[in-house]
């Protein structure tokens, strides 16, 4: 959000016209471009970008993969693609200046020589195109992949750059599978980019309910004195698809709801939520604060975690009315597989703040909804007065996902002679406030990328750090001994009745989505 | 250059922009002056389906053209698709006779982009006669919608007699300076009423706002810290404009020149001037009239390489280019819209003080 100390003098001419760094002419590598990602949404992502008047116009776009393609063909596969998932309707004029920057290269990832003609070509490019010697490396590529791609950038010394060029790199997730994987991934990134090169994506940072969330806390007073284990009972957290694991299940049958979710999604938005003010919005200020908040979770103990924690998998039932089937009997899915796709978690943050507030974060395949929400539970008033029968607590809610907004519960007077308390909802919907559509969560990471803004983005600490939280929780499952127990529920419904326990102890229940 | 509209099958999340849905663009029901907001609360209960009430300000547009509240109606109709607000449209006949205020209200709505809810903005509009100017802002304070910001759209010359107490109110106010006949008297009416409001008002000019995607369009060749000397070594500036876009021209002029500290040296004519930069250097600015766009072309020559902005055939669309021996890589970016609805949409969602409006004011105001 603000400039970054390597960042240069500002360009006088822009002074009032943008509000953050400026995304700088580069070419833009892809590493894996004839594949869903790149064609569903980065390059969607880029065109919107272009159609805006956003993308600098001289930035061009290589596609790094090994099927044999030609710039041509590889710019019309696109051009089908982008027409058929970008945000806004694709204009023939608009996509043939924008497609002129798209060239393919033909390599395999671990070929030695197709980095060094890539080099070339990029040098090459950078005379014709005015790239000014900038590369933004995107890894969109599996995470096997990523380790001969970061060494033969190094080898073909393209993670280096003339003075005043630049060369970064952007990592898709999943950051590691635990917190060694992590570490020796971060080493490997480490051996060919610096931390300040290094933009790890974690696209629900991108998304502007998420980075509504600093704004809320921080630019109206009326929050921040409530802000705190004085005045908040309970903080809960939920990720709900109706979707079940389609065609990803070869990497879902891996990873399961807790690495595919919690450790990357639910963590950042639980620490834009629980951390403390940063000194400034320089990126690290933002992410010291950030990492501080990962660091307070309570860490359990293996009997700890099978009360705090709840696994479950779904099975057949129905969605939207429609029957499905469960998830053992999804395709490339073991009929036997432990894989969770429901977790439940109660957590604490043992800092001064925060400290006895539970956090309840849920995230889910297969539930009657699909929506993203963080709710702020604030305490009860005191028992006296109007109080003595109320049960509702005020909550803000903050919809990052679909329908993004803001309400706010309160209580009112029902209208009458009698004294009938009622909790009412204030509501801000983006949608009906703002008519302009959002940009697209890739849109944004990706033009904080070109201007070397990192706020967004995951530092290598934090990853670790959310790692080090999980890990206890995964040897835990996947112990020969007392490993807690899988729970099912059905297709359609919010999870197993276990998870419902988690907050009945405390007294709690899950809001109502 | 063929021109289309966007074509292709839209992706999952993407949301087209609102159409109007319940439009009529009716004044709506008369109302008597005491029982506006009665009335409103009726209008909104008495509405049909999911309506959602929306606003984010009040925007108030002021005209004395016989009718504007028929045509200002059919503006705000297309703004609020974007912009939720409480439209206060307000036409007077300053040269009637009698004194008399008609009201009316009405809403616009228009299916929001998430779901099928209809979200609504209010409209109250007035017809005065009479004294207008004592009229006005009592009416315009007494159906505020409280504790939005006060943006005023005013369509007419400003005159001394406008009562101040108005003017502390507005947060904004919007005018369109292309249309001015005498540019500096309107600009010492513009400043006086800031500083009654100890410059709390912003002053928005849509002839600025004209200018806002060319501005872009030419920042953005300098971005690159290795373009900064450019800078540096313009010596050549040909703006091509509009007939009766002069003024807009300068206003474009003015903003290279506060922003790069040239400072006026020559007029040789009304379309030619010589500035000069930093270490003596001299910039000579040519302005040329001809059909087309406000500011149709914009040609920066900085020793050999030629920065151009101009529009694409399709009239919403730049062409930006960059040409050094013989060597030039042209690139579309949006022109914006330059019609009323669309200047103003830009305004409001840029937002923002204007001081680089001001500064670019102070750098050409002689020469306007
Ligand atoms: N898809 C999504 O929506 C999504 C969302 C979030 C994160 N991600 C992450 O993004 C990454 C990419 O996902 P994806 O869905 O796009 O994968 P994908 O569809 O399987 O695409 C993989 C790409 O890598 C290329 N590739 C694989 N091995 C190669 C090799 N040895 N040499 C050269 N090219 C090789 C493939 O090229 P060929 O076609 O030539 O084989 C293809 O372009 C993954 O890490 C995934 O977890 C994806």
């Amino acid at each position: 959000m603000n400039r970054t100390a390597d960042q240069p003098e500002p360009n006088p001419l822009r002074e009032g016209l943008a509000a953050r760094p400026v995304p700088q002419p580069c070419n833009i590598v892809i590493f894996g471009a004839t594949g869903d990602l790149t064609h569903r949404k980065l390059v969607p992502a880029l065109y919107n970008l272009a159609a805006d008047g956003e993308l600098p116009p001289d930035v061009v776009i290589v596609g790094f993969a090994r099927r044999d393609k030609s710039d041509d063909q590889f710019r019309s596969d696109l051009e089908e693609s982008t027409r058929q998932f970008s945000r806004q309707p694709v204009r023939d004029e608009m996509w043939n200046t924008f497609a002129q920057s798209i060239f393919y290269h033909r390599s395999e990832f671990g070929d030695e020589g197709g980095y060094k003609r890539l080099a070339k070509r990029l040098d090459e490019i950078d005379k014709t195109h005015g790239t000014r010697g900038n590369r933004l490396f995107y890894l969109a590529a599996g995470p096997d992949q990523f380790e001969p791609i970061l060494k033969n950038l190094k080898a073909a010394g393209l993670n280096q750059t003339c003075k005043g060029s630049w060369a970064r790199v952007i990592i898709e997730k999943p950051f590691g599978t635990d917190l060694a994987s992590a570490r020796d991934l971060n080493r490997v990134v480490r051996n060919s980019f610096t931390e300040e090169q290094t933009f790890r994506i974690d696209h629900f940072l991108g998304k502007e309910t998420a980075q509504n969330i600093l704004v809320l806390r921080f630019a109206n007073a009326i929050f921040s004195p409530l802000w705190n284990r004085h005045y908040i009972d309970q903080v809960q957290i939920t990720a709900a698809e109706t979707l079940g694991v389609g065609t990803r299940a070869g990497y879902y049958e891996s990873a399961g709801a807790l690495r595919d979710m919690v450790q990357n999604h639910l963590i950042q938005l639980l620490c834009l939520v629980a951390m403390e003010p940063p000194t400034d919005l320089s990126a690290d200020s933002i992410r010291n604060e950030k990492v501080k908040v990962v660091r307070s979770l309570r860490r359990w103990s293996r009997s700890e975690i099978a009360a705090n924690v709840v696994r479950a998998q779904y099975t057949k039932g129905a969605i939207h009315g429609e029957p499905v089937t469960g998830y053992r009997e999804e395709q490339n899915v073991n009929p036997e597989s432990q894989t969770e796709t429901f977790v439940a978690l109660r957590l604490f943050i043992d800092n001064w703040r925060w400290a006895d507030v539970p956090v309840y974060m849920r995230v889910g395949k297969r539930l009657p909804k699909s929506a993203t929400e963080i709710s702020v539970h604030f305490k009860k008033a005191p028992p006296v007065l109007f109080n003595k029968d109320l049960r509702d607590l005020n909550v803000l809610v903050i919809r990052i996902q679909p329908d993004e907004g803001i309400s706010l519960r309160i209580h009112a007077k029902v209208p009458g002679t009698s004294f009938r308390i009622e909790p009412v909802k204030m509501d801000f919907h983006y949608g009906t406030s703002f008519g302009k559509p959002s940009p697209e969560a890739y849109e944004r990471l990706l033009l904080d990328a070109m201007g070397g803004d990192a706020t967004l983005f995951a530092r290598s600490d934090e990853v670790e750090q959310a790692w080090a939280f999980i890990d206890p929780i995964e040897e835990a499952w996947h112990g020969k001994k007392d490993a807690p127990e899988l729970y099912f529920y059905p297709a359609g419904s919010w999870g197993p009745e276990a998870a419902d326990d988690l907050l009945a102890r405390d007294g709690r229940a899950w809001r109502r989505l | 250059m063929i021109c289309s509209p966007g074509t292709g099958v839209p992706g999952d999340d993407y949301r087209p922009g609102m159409p109007a849905a319940v439009e009529t663009y009716s004044l709506g029901a008369p109302v008597p002056l005491g029982e506006i907001e009665q009335e409103l609360k009726k209008l909104w209960h008495d509405g049909k389906g999911a309506m959602t009430r929306a606003s984010l300000m009040n925007l108030a547009v002021y005209s004395e053209q016989p009718g504007s509240l028929q045509r200002n109606t059919r503006l705000m109709a297309q703004i609020t698709e974007n912009h939720a607000c409480r439209a206060l449209v307000i036409e007077a006949d300053c040269n009637a006779n009698e004194d008399h205020v008609s009201a009316w209200i009405s809403a616009h709505c228009h299916v929001s982009s998430v779901g099928s809810k209809q979200v609504c903005s209010e409209q109250i509009s007035f017809l005065l006669k009479g004294r207008c100017t004592t009229q006005l802002p009592n009416i315009v304070l007494s159906n505020l919608d409280s504790d939005l910001p006060l943006y005023l759209w005013w369509q007419e010359d400003f005159r001394e007699s406008i009562d101040s107490q108005l003017w502390t109110w507005v947060d904004r106010v919007i005018y369109d300076s292309h249309g001015w006949r005498d540019f500096r008297s309107q600009m010492r009416l513009l400043e006086l009423m800031r500083q009654e409001a100890n410059c709390r008002i912003v002053l928005c000019d849509l002839n600025w706002t004209r200018l806002d995607n060319l501005r872009f369009a030419l920042a953005q060749f300098f971005d690159h810290p290795a373009s900064h000397h450019r800078l540096s070594k313009i010596n050549r500036l040909r703006i091509d404009f509009a007939p009766g876009f002069r003024s807009t021209a300068i206003l474009f002029v003015g903003w290279l020149a506060a922003q790069l500290k040239w400072q006026v040296n020559e007029v040789k004519s009304a379309h030619e001037l010589r500035f000069i930069g930093a270490s003596e250097r001299h910039i000579d600015v040519e302005l040329r009239e001809r059909n087309g766009q406000p500011v149709h072309e914009i040609v920066l020559t900085s020793g050999d390489v030629e920065f151009r902005v101009t529009y694409a055939h399709c009239g919403d669309l730049l062409e930006v280019s960059r040409t050094q021996r013989e060597i030039r890589h042209p690139q579309l970016m949006p022109a914006g819209n330059n019609d009323p609805v669309g200047l103003i949409s830009e305004e409001l969602i840029r937002g923002g003080p204007h001081h680089i409006y001001l500064n670019a004011l102070n750098c050409i105001r002689d020469l306007l």
